[in-house]
Formats: structure tokens, sequence, C-alpha cells
């Protein structure tokens, strides 16, 4: 059984390497285009990823909230659920957390940092049931409610911290810092590496677990492969959506909750670069497995981390990071489909057998 | 020159040799039956003579000319069409524009909608075909969208026609309507080659016929000069044998499942299941006989717990179960086999271990307080394969590279795991061949000589026949006879089915 | 009356780009394939739009160009949903990050800007006064001094339904959809026909996004198209791939863009609350909708 497992990590590996290679040299194609040299550009992006103890404290940094994200939207996805608000509850749970900061300060010692992140997974969570609601019990098509849902996630935090919880004074809008026992623990000053991604390490944990042996666990990825043959078995469609999108939600509210403890300590408006988003990157490239994800999460964070140096030292726009991880998930998602298709040839050929 | 020959064609799919050598030939004008058991590679013959297959070896000849078919539209310029088990039609678009799509009569790129009405009206009264164009198929009865079937083939000048199993889904009178339309085309110059593995229907209308068992021919007769017997023996190369119920073992008085006036919709808001009652007793296998289509399926939902009834009661064991949701009446003891096997039975991404504890994973012994027991759940796994013959490598495949009998038993398996109080079961052989469809028998049988009372719906009536103690024929959704199978027999059930009312079916 | 003659223009002004862009989305909706790259597409075509006018000064030629990368960009979707039969909800996703960071990229490369490019000497599309429409009362006033796309977004739907509903290609269109293997059978192609729907709702975007960089402002801004490839997403959906019902739905979606402007000016109303209107709406309008069928069914 271990074998097993290993072949398939070997496999995953593998095709995660390959699509990434496919994908640097598309980039290089367009840095060529673009009249920048491709070579240099992916050196230093290397040694800025993965250079040096603090150049891999900023990378695992950067990647910390996707690994939250990605584990949010693989949830989901097995499921069945195409959840694309995870962003939406990214920010709420930010909030959620930052209020708890700045607000209920008169809780001691560490009770008050645990009392915010749990605010933000439920926060999170509790969004994250809206637009499940709606499609477990309406039938209403959770890619476009998520959607419009994150936008008005991020234009209400942006009032929050504009309007009632403005600190006066401040240009920018942001709410109060929270206070010092709400922060979450730097693991290697001067990075901003925080125990946010050592959570982020549980929660892969956890979740590897969870689909692998847990009860739970087994009836998602069953209703997810099947949800006819799931409600034929006794399977519950509205608790099976209702309890992935909880969980969905309340690992995106996490995610938010790490940024603003660990990074930042306050809630800023538009503060996530699109966490969300690259979170159903994350995913898709990590196939919705636990450690998928965090092989992808850590992947992107390279490419981010890298790339934010990339911009200051050759100039190259930050977005670049981002066709690059467009064309990866377009090619992961069609080396799947080449191997299913070869599959489905097969066996329909047998099923024509008369 | 016989209008049409196969000669040699043989086709190897991973695993089954579907055709061996087949030697086929159908004179211009005849009605032509090819016939088989499920299985014995009639339709494959007949997809490779429409395109849809290539064979591997052997020619085709059409009017004398060896002739390449790569693909439908080379078989329909050539004249052959073909109507399919499965109708591909499109419910939405009306009748005309179904039949005349892609051959549209057009002004421009506009569709010029009074020419097609016409030439439809024409033909349609050519071949006694009498449909509405104008009116969307997705509200005609089959027999009707079999007829819109037959004139897109007319449409587009077919001289062959093949009809795969037309009259599975036709109530007895239908099928005499659908025959009258055939000899119409026989004597119009038209050939039509009709499979099926309904002898009876063989001997009334075919003037040949051509045997195929296992891949090969075994026998082509002309129809008048044989008959059901010898025609069966050339299909099973032995005498039937059906599984024969011995005499009624113990069925106690005692009612495990009854249904009070049941009433619910189907899809489209109209009322399948009408007012139906019944009862199924300890120990009896009830068949539910009947045309597809008559709420069967809507019932089996309702028992089931995944639709809502309109109004009316279950019962199970004296409970009231009409409002419990699918996993409780599981926990109660309803345990189901439902019609669609790979869609509604097993999740075929799935491995066989997790299609197997799909009905109790979240009990003991395979999972205590939230977490999975891996361990006990693999022993099941193992001792329902051997106990239910399920033949795979190993219990962690995906169920997807299994045979259709196999998948049927991991179905089997998972529902009989533990003795159900009722087994509901929904066409539980379809698609399977002769000794897959034997062992689900035998299992029924035994089942319920253990007591299991069993609800049997089928759109076979000889294994209805065979196996059950009694018969009810549903009818638009309500009961319209019933039967006890020691006198039974297949004419009176069709008449019922097609809804000519109760004989007085008890006594004989 | 002044305030709905205005509101009103608003509203067209505003549905304009949703029309365009939903009319795409209900050829790949007839056509079975939801497309979810809508709002990517409709953003590149906004950036080529103003990329070609500037360069070439003429918004004649923006429009063009605008389609033409749009198509570029939906055949690459087709690519990838059609030949490698990949996720369709999967690649529209990824089409869209792509878009995103693409059009971001070029900005700063190609005009060493971030945030927006408004070039003061920018061709627009020009509102058209079309002689005798301001003479009619009331009407006038909403119908008169559009950009001329946005009379083209009217005339689209009806096109669209024609050619729907009356031609050849769009009957073969609506049967690929329904059941592919009946079109097949009939010996439609299939994948002609997608990709025909496919293209058509490139094109469609591209010009959407032509209005919404040339016609409104005439400027490109990142992200500019901010969600509205999604609103024409639920406004097909709204009214279920048919474009008169889908059209409408733009029409209230445009509507409460307009309000949300208007209110943003109100003194005393936070600007959030308007911005979220329109998205809050749609999720409140697709619930309602499902509601009632669900109680239909009741």
């Amino acid at each position: 059984m271990i074998r097993d497992t290993l072949i398939a990590w070997g496999r995953e590996t593998l095709r995660i390497v390959f699509t990434l290679l496919t994908a640097l040299v598309i980039g290089a194609v367009i840095m060529w285009l673009s009249g920048k040299d491709a070579i240099a550009a992916y050196k230093i992006l290397i040694s800025t990823a993965f250079g040096g103890r603090l150049e891999i404290a900023d990378t695992l940094l950067t990647a910390t909230p996707l690994i939250l994200t990605g584990l949010a939207t693989a949830v989901a996805f097995r499921a069945g659920v195409f959840n694309v608000g995870v962003e939406g509850s990214l920010y709420l749970g930010a909030f959620a957390a930052a209020w708890v900061g700045f607000t209920l300060t008169s809780l001691p010692g560490p009770s008050l940092l645990i009392a915010a992140l749990l605010a933000g997974a439920i926060v999170g969570a509790a969004w994250a049931l809206i637009p499940g609601y709606l499609k477990a019990r309406l039938g209403v098509d959770e890619i476009v409610t998520t959607i419009m849902l994150n936008y008005v996630a991020i234009y209400f935090t942006s009032y929050l911290v504009n309007y009632p919880f403005a600190v006066p004074g401040l240009a920018n809008a942001m709410s109060p810092l929270v206070a010092a026992n709400a922060k979450l623990p730097r693991l290697l000053p001067p990075s901003q590496l925080n125990s946010s991604f050592v959570l982020a390490l549980l929660a892969v944990l956890a979740m590897a677990f969870l689909f692998s042996r847990t009860a739970l666990g087994y009836e998602l990825r069953v209703y997810g492969s099947n949800p006819l043959f799931a409600r034929w078995s006794g399977m519950r469609p509205t608790s099976v959506i209702l309890k992935a999108m909880l969980i969905s939600g309340a690992l995106g509210g996490l995610a938010g909750a790490g940024q603003v403890l660990g990074v930042n300590y306050r809630f800023v408006a538009n503060f996530s670069p699109g966490y969300g988003f690259d979170g159903i990157a994350v995913a898709l490239l990590g196939r919705n497995s636990a450690w998928g994800v965090l092989l992808g999460a850590i992947l992107f964070g390279a490419l981010r981390s890298g790339g934010a140096t990339l911009e200051l030292m050759m100039d190259i726009p930050l977005e670049l990071i981002r066709i690059l991880e467009a064309t990866i998930i377009l090619f992961v998602t069609a080396q799947f489909a080449l191997r299913w298709v070869r599959r489905r040839r097969m066996s329909t050929a047998s099923e024509t057998a008369e | 020159m016989p209008y049409l020959e196969m000669r040699g064609i043989s086709k190897q799919f991973p695993g089954v040799l579907a055709n061996d050598h087949i030697d086929f030939s159908v004179e211009q004008g005849e009605i032509h039956a090819l016939v088989g058991e499920n299985g014995a590679g009639k339709t494959t013959l007949m997809r490779i003579l429409y395109g849809m297959e290539t064979a591997d070896e052997g020619a085709i000849i059409l009017r004398g000319k060896e002739m390449r078919i790569p693909n439908p539209q080379v078989a329909i310029s050539l004249g052959i069409g073909m109507v399919h088990q499965e109708f591909q039609l499109l419910p939405s678009l009306t009748v005309a524009e179904n039949i005349v799509l892609n051959r549209e009569p057009r002004r421009g790129i506009f569709l010029d909608r009074t020419a097609a009405v016409q030439a439809i009206e024409n033909l349609s009264t050519r071949f006694g075909l009498g449909v509405e164009p104008t009116v969307r198929v997705a509200n005609l009865s089959v027999g009707e969208q079999q007829r819109v079937e037959i004139l897109k083939l007319v449409y587009r000048h077919a001289e062959l026609l093949i009809l795969d199993e037309p009259t599975a889904v036709l109530t007895p009178q239908e099928t005499r309507e659908l025959f009258a339309i055939m000899r119409r085309l026989s004597s119009e110059g038209h050939t039509v080659i009709f499979i099926t593995h309904k002898l009876g229907e063989v001997l009334e209308i075919s003037s040949r016929v051509t045997v195929l068992r296992r891949g090969r021919v075994t026998g082509v007769l002309e129809t008048a000069r044989t008959n059901a017997v010898e025609l069966a023996q050339l299909m099973v190369g032995h005498e039937i044998l059906t599984t024969q119920k011995e005499a009624a073992p113990a069925i106690s008085d005692e009612t495990v499942l009854r249904v009070e006036k049941l009433q619910a919709e189907d899809d489209r808001g109209l009322m399948a299941v009408n007012e139906l009652s019944f009862e199924v007793r300890h120990g009896e296998i009830l068949g539910i006989a009947g045309v597809e289509g008559n709420g069967q399926r809507e019932l089996v939902e309702v028992l089931v717990g995944l639709r809502p009834a309109v109004s009316g009661r279950i019962y199970l064991d004296g409970t009231d179960i009409s409002y419990e949701a699918v996993r409780q009446r599981r926990e109660q003891g309803l345990a189901v086999i439902p019609a669609n096997r790979s869609l509604e039975g097993l999740s075929l991404p799935c491995t066989i271990t997790e299609n197997l504890i799909s009905t109790r994973y979240h009990q003991p012994p395979c999972s205590h307080r939230g977490l999975l027991n891996l361990p006990a759940i693999s022993s099941f796994a193992q001792e329902l394969m051997v106990r239910f013959d399920i033949r795979a490598e190993s219990p962690r495949l995906p169920t997807r590279v299994l045979s259709g009998g196999n998948l049927q038993r991991v179905v089997v398996a998972r529902e009989l795991a533990a003795v159900p109080r009722v087994l509901i079961a929904a066409h539980p052989t379809r698609g399977l061949d002769v000794s897959a469809t034997q062992a689900v028998h035998r299992e029924l049988l035994k089942l319920s000589s253990e007591g299991v009372s069993i609800l049997l719906v089928s759109a076979d009536l000889e294994e209805i026949i065979n196996l059950s103690d009694r018969i009810l024929v549903l009818y638009r959704g309500m009961v319209v006879g019933e039967v006890s199978a020691s006198q039974a027999n297949q004419e009176e059930l069709g008449m019922l089915m097609a809804g000519r009312g109760w004989t007085a079916g008890d006594k004989k | 009356m002044e305030t709905i003659v205005n509101i009103s223009f608003a509203m067209l002004r505003m549905a304009a780009p949703l029309i365009l862009v939903a009319m795409g989305g209900v050829f790949s909706q007839q056509v079975g394939l939801i497309n979810i790259a809508l709002e990517g597409l409709m953003l590149l075509g906004a950036f080529a739009a103003v990329l070609a006018a500037f360069a070439l000064h003429s918004a004649l030629a923006g429009t063009f160009a605008a389609i033409l990368v749009a198509m570029l960009f939906v055949l690459l979707f087709a690519l990838f949903v059609l030949r490698f039969r990949a996720n369709l909800v999967v690649v529209g996703l990824a089409v869209n990050i792509l878009a995103l960071g693409l059009t971001k990229y070029l900005l700063q490369v190609l005009f060493a800007t971030r945030g927006a490019f408004a070039p003061t000497d920018l061709p627009g599309l020009l509102p058209l006064d079309i002689p005798g429409l301001r003479a009619i009362p009331i009407l006038g006033g909403i119908l008169s001094g559009h950009s001329p796309l946005v009379y083209v977004s009217l005339l689209l739907v009806i096109l669209t339904h024609i050619f729907l509903y009356r031609t050849i290609p769009g009957l073969h269109i609506r049967a690929v959809g329904e059941k592919d293997d009946a079109a097949k059978s009939a010996g439609i192609s299939v994948p002609r026909m997608q990709y025909l729907a496919l293209i058509l709702s490139g094109a469609f975007s591209g010009l959407a996004g032509a209005q919404l960089s040339l016609g409104n402002l005439q400027l490109f801004s990142e992200n500019m198209t901010n969600g509205r490839g999604f609103m024409a997403l639920a406004a097909v959906y709204f009214g279920r791939g048919r474009p008169l019902p889908t059209a409408f739905a733009c029409l209230l979606f445009g509507f409460f863009e307009a309000l949300q402007i208007r209110l943003q000016t109100r003194v005393g109303i936070p600007p959030q609350w308007p911005q979220m209107l329109p998205f809050a709406i749609i999720v409140l309008t697709l619930s309602l909708i499902s509601l009632r069928q669900a109680r239909h069914k009741a």
C-alpha cells in the first residue's frame, strides 16, 4: 500500500514538474518578445525563491494563504461544488479576525489569538453557507452566486474600514491594529513568516486525514463522484453541500485571518491580490489532493516571491507570473483530459461489444 | 442477387469477439429478422453496416457492388437508415424540425417551414405514418416518436431500414401498428432488417430469419418453415432453461410492504403514479409488469424516497415511512437494485470497496465515531467479493473496469450484504447475458425462500412470469390487473399492459 | 420626468456592454457550453480596442481589433475544451486569469503605466445623433445620443433571436445543445457548431469590451470589466439562454448599475453600498427565479 502511494506521489510530482516546464517555456517566449532576458529572469526567480533560508522563508510566507485557499477550493471541488467564492470568505474572515483582535482586547493571553482565528473561520464558513444553501435548497448555480458574493464581500469590508471602523488620521483605509497577544508569532525574523504557515500545514494534514480516514470525507468525495448514486445510497445532497461549503468557507476565512494576524496586524481594504482565485489555480494544479495543493502552493509562492524581485530588478511586471499560472492551469487540465480521453476510448470500445 | 450481402464479417473488442466471420444476406423488399440473445452480436453487425463501427475483416456488398462504409453519413447516402433502440430525437424541437434536420428545405439560410411540413405530410400518408408535423416531440407518445424516427429514414430516401429492437418500448397494440407500417414499407420495395429477441414477433412478421449466437451465424431460415422451438435452440444452443419457481414456499400472511393510494408526478408534472395500492407479503415476489413509461420508474423512486409522493402512504412492517428519507428507509430494511446500474447503482470512478459500503459507511463496523475502520471495511469487501462471486483482481480497483455482469454483482452484493426486509429490484437483468441473468434470478429466488419480500419491476414478461408469485400490471400509473403467476400468460398480460382493461385474471 | 429619462438613458448605456456579451453567452448556452470566460474575453477586447485605437487613431480599428482578439482567445478556450476535453469551468477560469494578467502586463510593458491608460487624444466611439429620433417625446431622450454600439446591441438581440429560431445554422446550434448524439446522427458536425457558437460568443464579447473602453469612457483601466462578464452569465441563466429574456435581465442589471452611480455621488451614502448593489441584486434575482421554479413544481 505504501508503495502504491509513493508511486502515485511520484507521478503527481512528475506531472507538476512537466507542466511547470511547459509554462516556463511559454513565459520565456513572452519575455523575449518583450525584450527581456528570460534566462537571467529565471535565475533571479530561483535564487529569490530558494536561494537561502530567508528566501525560502519568504516563499513559504507567500505560499501560506495559497495553501489555505487551495485547500478551501479543493474540498468543495471534490464534493462537486464549484466554490469560486473563497475570496469572499477570506475577506470577511480577515475582518472578523481583525475585529476580535482590536475589540476583545480584554481576553487574556493566547485566548485572544485563538478567538480571533476562530472568528475568522466561523465568519468565513457562514459566508459560504449562503451560496451553499441557495444551491442545496433552490438549485441556484453556485459559480455565479459565489463570484457575485465575492464582490459584495470586498465592497462590504471596504465600507467597514472606511466608515464605522476607520482609523482617523490614516490615509489608507484600514482598521485599528490588533492587540499584541493577537499577533501570530514570527518564525524566522526578519522574514514575515509566521505561525499561520504552521496552521496551513496542519490544515493540509487535516484535509488528507479527512478524505482518507473519515466517514465525512468518504461522503464528500463519493457524492462528488456521482451525486445521483449518492442519493440512491442514502446520502442527502443538502447535507453534503452545506458541509462542503462550511469547511471550504472556514478554510478561506482562516486564510484571511492568517494574513491579518500574521502579516499586517490589521485589516486593510483590498489587501488580497487575489488569494482566493489563486487558490483555484493551486487546487487545480494539485488535482484537489491535500499534498498536491501543498506542492502547488509552494510552487506558486515561489513564483510570486521571485516575481516581486523580478519586477524590481528587471522591470518585468509581476503579472507575468499570473500569465504563467493561467498557462499552468490550462496545461494541467489538458493533461487530465488526454489521459481520460484515452481511457474513454478503451471503455467505449468494450461497451459496444454486443 | 441479394440486395445486401455481408461476407465474412469479424469484429473484435477487448475481451470479446463480437462477430466471428459472419455471412449475412438480405433480399430486396423482404422483412428480415436478425435474432439472438443479448450479446450475440446482432447490434454490432448492424452498427458495422451503418458505419458506426468498422469490421476487422469482411466485405459489405450492396446491390452487387462492394462498399466501404466508414461512417453513418456514407451509409445514409447509400440508402441505409437505422432506428436505434434509444431514439435520437430532440424533444424541444417539432416533429418537422426533427425529421428535416440537416436536410432542410431552405430559402437562403432560412428554414422553409411550409415546404418541410408539406414533404412530411406526403410521406406520412404514403406509409401510413400519421404524425402531426408541428407538434413538439416531447409531447408525443413512444409509438409516435418511433414513427418520427422511421419518417426520418424515409425522408432521407432510405431503401434499407434497420430497426434495432423496435418493439421493446411498445405496447402490443403499437407493435401491431408498427408491423403494418413495416409491411407497407416492404410492399413499396423497401427492405427491412429487424433486430429482436422476441420469437413470436419473428414468426409473425418476417419472411426470413438469421440467428446469431456468440458472434456466429447458427442458422438462416425461411420463417414459414420454422418454429419457436427451433429458433430458440439455434439462439441458445439448448432448450431454454428458465429458472422456474418451485411450488410456493412459505409465504406467510404477514404484510411487509404496504402501499396505500399512492400518487406521484413525473418530472414534467404529469400524474405518473395514480392512486396505487398494493401489498407484498413476507417471502413473496410481487412482479410489476408494464411497458416502460407507465409509472414504474416514478413508483420505485417514491418507494425509495427519492421522489415525494403527492398523496398516499407507504408502510414497511407496519411503520409509516412515507416521509422518511432514503437513509432511514434503508435502515428500516429497504434495499433497492436501481434500474440504471452505472448511474444510480454505482459510482464508476470509485473503487469496488467504496461502492460496497456506500449505504453503511456511517455505521459500525465501517466507521466508529466518524472515523473509518479501514481494516474492517477491507475484510467486509473481501467477504462480499467471495460471497457474491465478484470477479476482479482486487477490491481496490475502480469499478469502471468491470463488465456489466460484474457490475451488477457489486450492486447486488451491496444491497444484500445484510438481509433486507424488502428488496426492490428494478430491471435487474437488463443488459446482462444469459449466465449473469440466471445468477441474478437464482439469487432472487433464494432470497424469497429466506423470507425476503421482493418487488420485481421488469419489462421482460418471461422473467416476471418465471419469478413472481403474483403479478400486477401497471398502466398509466394504475393497477389494471392482478394475476397469480401460475395462471398468467403473455397474451393476457400483454393486453393488460396495453390498457385493454380487466379480465377475470384470477379465474381460468 | 427628467430623472426617469436620464436614468433610462444611463440604463441603456450601462446595459449595452452587458447585452452584447450576454448575446455571446446565449450562443454558447444554446450549444450546450457554459462560457465562464466571457469576463476575460471582454477585458481582452477592451484592451485591444484601446491599443488599436491609440495606434491607428481610429475607433473603428479599435472595435475590429477587439473583435479579432477576443475571437482569438475564444479559440484558445475552444481548443482546450473541445479538442483536449478539459473541464469547461476550469478553462474558463484560466482564461479569465490569463486575461487579467496579460492586460496588466501589457499595460506596463507597452505603455509604462499602471492602473489606467487614458491618453487625451484617444478616439472614442462618438455618440450618434440620429435625426428624428431625438424629436420623439420621452423615447427620444432615452434612445438618442448613444454610442453606435448601443444601437448595435439592441439590434443584435433581434438578430440573435432570428438567427437561432428561423435559420438553419441556428436550428443546428440548438440541436447540438440539446442532444449532441442526435444531432450527430443527423449528420451535423457537432464540433463545427460548437466552434461557431463559441466564435460568435467571442466576437460579441470583444464588441462589448470595445463599448466599455471606447464607448463610455475612452480609456482602459485594470480589470475594468469588474464582473460584468459574470453578470452577463447571470442574465443568461435568468433568460435560460433565450435572447429576449436575457436582454431584459441585462436591462435590469444596467438599471441597477446606473442607479449605483447616481447614488455614489449622493452625499451621505458610502460609495461601497451602491457598488455592492448590482451584485447583490443578481444573487437575489437568481434565488427568486429558482424559488418560483421550485414552487411551481410543488
